[in-house]
């Protein structure tokens, strides 16, 4: 095996130089702020196993496709959800700390969740919202979840009354 | 500024020989490469009707009163979204790359591949994981982290793969004959051996559960994001692409120097989570990095310009020219838009919206899919004696261009509405929710029409496929 390339040494160089770029880069974008990462918030939650589950059918279900759970500081207190402003207040880092995965979202064809329990502290509100979305929310473009065990949706309805 | 370098694609040698096999005995050159284009063509089929349920899910959610009970769980949005992405990038466009990297690496090289023994069972063993993926993830087996959902056998097998694959690009490689390397070997190199690292890292493959702990979890998802396109669909599309110009227009590049300078890349992900509860100093080293972009960014658009100097009437009746250039032109749009999206206030306006969805149509269907098209014509022309029917072709390409620009107006249309609807503060969300069926219809719409076209793509590949086969009978 070569070593060098004949004629194309910047070559080889560049890709060296590309591989220590990767590795620094690698380093200072998802070490570093890992080892800067800012202790818990006081009101980030450790999950029971009964909200752990629900969490766990969030997940399977694929909620956090369409519902992110991050509030952004321009629209904190600001984004209306309900009513003017109950998007809530903006998302703190330390709020995720014993989350993983983290269930920060892409893509919001349904609201935001980050604070859905304030506008929805029913559990049976979130039932009969799982069951059959349209009968809740007129307009709603939410697929119902009636097919799901109901195990399954209580644990999830659980989950979601964390969310506050 | 023209070096012999630079005119490699046209200086092939024809077919290399047959390659030893483990036990001596030869097998046929390029047939991996050929299993990977038509199981490639089959995915793109599948996913691609499952994206068409997507959509008609979010004209309505009455679809779901056509499906059957006992499959309400697994035919529901939440479990086939990720299903239609996986196997779209996964099945479609990476097992194309595959076959793209093992067929082209030893022309290249003017040589005969590493191994065409690994390569077979680099295929067959990454369609056992598009079958898991298409399996699983319906299934409702999911890690819940986007673009990193599979579990955690299918991740290591992923990342075994890449790393097959890059044994094979990387073998070929160090027993070449021709001493300088072309610009898409090099891009093939770093692309199939960088994203294993990449994957590996971003899937956390050393732990079942596949995710990092709090705020640094959505960090590395969004690093491994970023880099899954950018060193893995980026550098390898760049590769083919860098091939198949001067191949397809009959040109030599016009600056080899310039095309390696597009070798540099971006590797925070950061960008994609602007305003997001992450450190700000991130986003800001991110969106530094998402402006240089534009530097290689330009050096691949001015080689491409001027590479197709002189060419560019050839694209009226060469359809896998017209896919090249399209994918070449939309992939130099998708570049404008990442750095228009890369800054906090247009970030804010559009992210969350459907205006995201269009930008990754623009990208995988626009550019990275066009240079798939391109490919399977060139290769199984090549490999298989292939001939096309223009007039199918041509109906191919339009039915796929004129949608795909239906669908992405209609969806940047859509995300801006949503943005500006949001941002007053003063709309309730299910209203904007609600005055947006009419652009998921038209959505609907656009995507049966490229689903058209994606039938007749599939069905001249078939033909494609039949009459091999049948001349292998005769």
């Amino acid at each position: 095996m070569r070593t060098t390339i004949p004629g194309q040494p910047a070559l080889a160089y560049l890709l060296g130089g590309s591989l220590l770029f990767l590795v620094t880069g690698i380093i200072v974008t998802t070490g570093l702020p890992g080892w800067l990462a800012p202790p818990p918030s006081p009101g980030a939650r450790q999950y029971t196993p009964e909200e752990a589950l629900g969490r766990r059918v969030y997940i399977r279900e694929g909620c956090g496709y369409c519902h992110t759970q991050q509030v952004r500081a321009p629209e904190a207190e600001h984004g209306y959800t309900m009513r003017p402003g109950d998007i809530g207040p903006e998302s703190q880092p330390g709020d995720y700390a014993y989350q993983a995965p983290v269930l920060w979202g892409t893509e919001r064809q349904g609201p935001d969740l980050t604070f859905t329990a304030r506008r929805h502290p029913d559990r049976e509100w979130h039932l009969a919202h799982l069951r059959d979305p349209q009968a809740i929310a007129f307009g709603s473009i939410m697929p119902a979840f009636a097919h799901l065990p109901d195990a399954a949706l209580e644990a999830l309805a659980t989950y979601l009354l964390t969310l506050q | 500024m023209r070096s012999p370098v630079e005119g490699a694609p046209q200086a092939q040698s024809t077919t290399p020989a047959s390659a030893p096999s483990a036990g001596g005995r030869p097998l046929a050159p390029d047939q991996a490469a050929r299993w990977f284009i038509y199981s490639a063509v089959l995915w793109f089929l599948v996913a691609g009707l499952v994206g068409l349920l997507l959509a008609a899910f979010l004209y309505t959610p009455n679809v779901q009163s056509f499906i059957p009970e006992p499959w309400r769980g697994p035919l529901n949005f939440g479990r086939l979204r990720p299903m239609h992405v996986n196997v779209l990038l996964f099945g479609w466009l990476s097992m194309l790359y595959a076959a793209a990297f093992l067929y082209l690496t030893p022309r290249l090289t003017g040589t005969t591949l590493f191994s065409e023994a690994l390569a077979r069972w680099t295929c067959i063993l990454w369609n056992a994981l598009i079958t898991g993926v298409v399996v699983s993830l319906p299934l409702g087996f999911t890690q819940g982290r986007e673009y990193a959902e599979l579990v955690w056998p299918l991740d290591l097998l992923q990342t075994a793969l890449f790393l097959m694959l890059a044994l094979n690009v990387w073998g070929t490689v160090l027993r070449r004959r021709e001493p300088r390397l072309y610009v898409s070997v090099w891009n093939f190199m770093a692309a199939s051996l960088i994203i294993a690292l990449v994957y590996a890292f971003g899937n956390k493959i050393w732990d079942v559960s596949g995710a990092y702990v709090g705020m640094n979890d959505a960090i590395v998802n969004y690093f491994y994001v970023h880099n899954l396109f950018n060193v893995w669909f980026t550098t390898g599309g760049l590769g083919i692409a860098l091939y198949l110009i001067p191949r397809l227009s009959g040109n030599p590049l016009f600056s080899h120097r310039l095309a390696i300078w597009g070798f540099a890349s971006v590797w925070a992900g950061q960008h994609h989570l602007l305003y997001a509860p992450g450190p700000d100093w991130l986003e800001f080293v991110s969106i530094a990095f998402s402006i240089l972009a534009a530097i290689p960014n330009t050096a691949f658009g001015v080689n491409f310009v001027m590479t197709m100097r002189g060419a560019w009437h050839r694209v009226t009746h060469d359809v896998p020219l017209a896919w090249v250039a399209t994918g070449a032109s939309m992939y130099l749009l998708t570049c404008a838009q990442g750095v228009a999206q890369s800054f906090r206030d247009f970030s804010l306006l559009v992210h969350f919206t459907n205006w995201v969805i269009g930008h990754s149509h623009l990208v995988f269907v626009g550019a990275y899919s066009a240079y798939g098209f391109a490919l399977v014509y060139h290769l199984l022309g090549r490999i298989d004696g292939a001939r096309f029917d223009p007039r199918l072709q041509w109906w191919h390409y339009g039915l796929t261009m004129g949608g795909l620009w239906v669908f992405l107006l209609t969806l940047w249309s859509a995300g801006l509405i949503q943005g500006q609807n949001w941002a007053t503060g003063a709309i309730p969300f299910l209203a904007t929710v609600r005055s947006l069926q009419p652009y998921h219809l038209v959505r609907l719409l656009a995507g049966l029409i490229m689903a058209v076209g994606q039938l007749l793509f599939a069905y001249q590949v078939w033909r494609a496929f039949r009459g091999r086969a049948s001349a292998e009978t005769a």
